[in-house]
């Protein structure tokens, strides 16, 4: 290396570090900015100040009750708690399935699941609509959380059924030869070592349900079985509620799935990896 | 394995999904291929469905929302598509680089992606403020005057799309990966025979992430159309209809007015705008999508 191109190669690295920490900086300002907002005096919210004067934490214990935030956590919970348990076990068995067992129509059956990953849910969401209210669950959690247990998606199958195909099949025939029958094969010998992508599913469920809009919007009426996401927004207009207090509303939202995030980074990255590795 | 026993529990251990496929995806895509031909408000029961034949596709053609919608959803689409994709894959680069702390950077760029539509709304709609907004703050340090944003018909969209910029740490972390596939040695044999940044950039990194490209933009593009919360939240489709979007007048149509049938057929034609852009993608990739070792097969 001459002297000229390490200087370029210098030049170019404090110039990319500047635009990292630049793009860093645009990446955290609205969120400190929340978390200023949601800090400060209704009558601070307009003004110039970006810093709250006085830190108002009362904020945010105004801020759940203003809002019935518990109810919208339970009601939140009531439907994540089982459709997490759907998702994993049904996902998991159905992935068993097309990872190690042969039967007729398999190769078909398997091009149809990933041909449902492109269906636009925007189809199938009027008749889900209306069977469900025909059959009298509108305004309950049901429709939010029987789906789950009928597959658990077709991008989970795909993901667990990957790994399991990866899992030394020497360890379910000599099990089988000791006499375990498929589905103890199943839960003491598959379950137990597909752990990575069952608990990139477990973390990609929670947050589905967390984040989600669109069902609880369409399924749940009365405000009382609202989801903390449909809750958050319903009370965006109301005349009672400060903006400040409802940015300490979005910042509570907002915690659970960061310290999902931040305690199980690895497998939020390597999953989304994973995905990648689809191939058109 | 393949004997009848065998066959059996493998259809037992897919069994959940083949019924929710049936029940969840087969049948009601059935119905709503029935609802598109039908006219049908919801509140009267399933037996008044009146069979129209294709009166909700010729209504479409004289309906002004109709056409407002997919003006907003193809102009979001075409802008967003493209410079979400650029964004990312710049970005990525960046984070590709061997220093100290890009695990930390890696943690900040992603961490939006992680934050739910809501309240990531919420928060928007603070920054979007066109006399406190945070946003319009910082530029009125530049002595520039900052547009109204989501009250304003000719920002309100751009607004939108200024806002999916600071999500799209999903998209970053993709290109990531495949940016970190890349092998070294190819860059090492480059530079012995002299080639610039760019030309590694062209030459070397581009075909070997092809295949991510392609998956991004899949993606992006699938995303793209069904755009809808964000609108919802912030905007409603408003101001003068500006970010009236396919999916939200979609929602308005079924949820709102109740008029199943209509709501039914705007459905499929999202089905199948997807699908034409989707498969144009997937035809055109053999062109541009380079695979490594493209004898291994599933």
């Amino acid at each position: 290396m001459n002297y000229s191109s390490t200087r370029s190669r210098i030049v170019s690295r404090i110039f990319s570090m500047v635009l990292l920490i630049a793009g860093a900086v645009i990446v955290l300002v609205p969120l400190l900015w929340t978390l200023a907002t949601s800090l400060k005096t209704p009558a601070e919210v307009f003004t110039d100040s970006f810093f709250p004067a006085a830190w108002m934490w009362s904020n945010y214990a105004n801020a759940v009750t203003a809002i019935p935030f518990f109810t919208f956590l339970k009601n939140t919970l009531i439907i994540l708690i089982p459709v997490m348990i759907g998702t994993v076990f049904s996902a998991a068995l159905c992935a068993y399935g097309f990872a190690r067992f042969n039967f007729r129509g398999k190769r078909m059956l398997f091009l149809v699941l990933l041909a449902t990953m492109m269906l636009p849910s925007q189809v199938t969401m009027i008749p889900m609509f209306i069977m469900f209210k025909e059959i009298g669950w509108v305004d309950t959690f049901l429709p939010l959380i029987v789906p789950a247990f009928f597959g658990g998606g077709a991008f989970n199958i795909f993901l667990i059924r990957q790994f399991m195909r990866g899992i030394p099949r020497d360890l379910d025939e000599s099990a089988f030869v000791d006499g375990a029958n498929q589905f103890q094969i199943f839960t003491r010998i598959m379950l137990p070592l597909s752990m990575p992508p069952l608990i990139a599913v477990s973390i990609f469920t929670f947050m589905g349900v967390w984040n989600d809009f669109q069902g609880p919007l369409i399924y749940l009426n009365s405000s009382d079985k609202y989801t903390l996401a449909l809750g958050l927004s319903m009370f965006k207009g109301l005349y009672n509620v400060e903006w400040n207090m409802l940015m300490a509303a979005t910042m509570l939202i907002m915690i659970p799935p960061l310290l999902v995030f931040f305690v199980a980074q690895k497998y939020f990255i390597e999953g989304i990896s994973i995905s990648s590795a689809i191939k058109g | 394995m393949r004997n009848s026993k065998s066959e059996r529990a493998g259809y037992l251990f897919i069994l959940p999904w083949i019924l929710g496929l049936l029940l969840f995806t087969i049948g009601p895509m059935l119905f709503s291929m029935l609802l598109a031909f039908s006219k049908w408000d919801i509140i009267t029961g399933v037996k008044s469905i009146e069979w129209v034949g294709l009166d909700n596709f010729r209504t479409m053609f004289h309906d002004d929302l109709f056409y407002q919608s997919l003006k907003v959803t193809f102009i979001f689409a075409l802008v967003s598509v493209p410079l979400y994709q650029i964004a990312s894959l710049l970005i990525a680069l960046l984070l590709n680089m061997r220093n100290r702390g890009m695990k930390f950077f890696r943690l900040i760029y992603f961490m939006p992606s992680v934050i739910p539509a809501v309240a990531a709304s919420m928060m928007w709609i603070m920054i979007f403020n066109p006399e406190y907004g945070v946003l319009n703050r910082a530029l009125s340090l530049f002595g520039i005057q900052g547009p109204a944003w989501l009250q304003d018909p000719s920002y309100a969209l751009g607004a939108l799309i200024v806002m999916g910029l600071w999500g799209i740490g999903n998209t970053i972390i993709i290109y990531l990966s495949g940016l970190q596939g890349v092998p070294e040695e190819l860059y090492e044999a480059a530079n012995l025979d002299g080639a610039g940044p760019l030309q590694r950039f062209r030459n070397i990194t581009l075909p070997m992430i092809s295949p991510t490209v392609f998956f991004n933009l899949v993606m992006g593009i699938i995303g793209g159309f069904q755009y809808f919360t964000q609108a919802f939240v912030m905007t409603n489709g408003g101001p003068l209809n500006s970010t009236l979007f396919y999916n939200l007048y979609l929602y308005n149509k079924a949820f709102k007015d109740f008029d199943m049938g209509y709501a039914s057929a705007l459905s499929w034609v999202l089905f199948i705008i997807i699908l034409v852009f989707t498969l144009l993608v997937i035809r055109s990739s053999s062109m541009w999508v380079y695979y490594q070792g493209d004898n291994e097969k599933d």
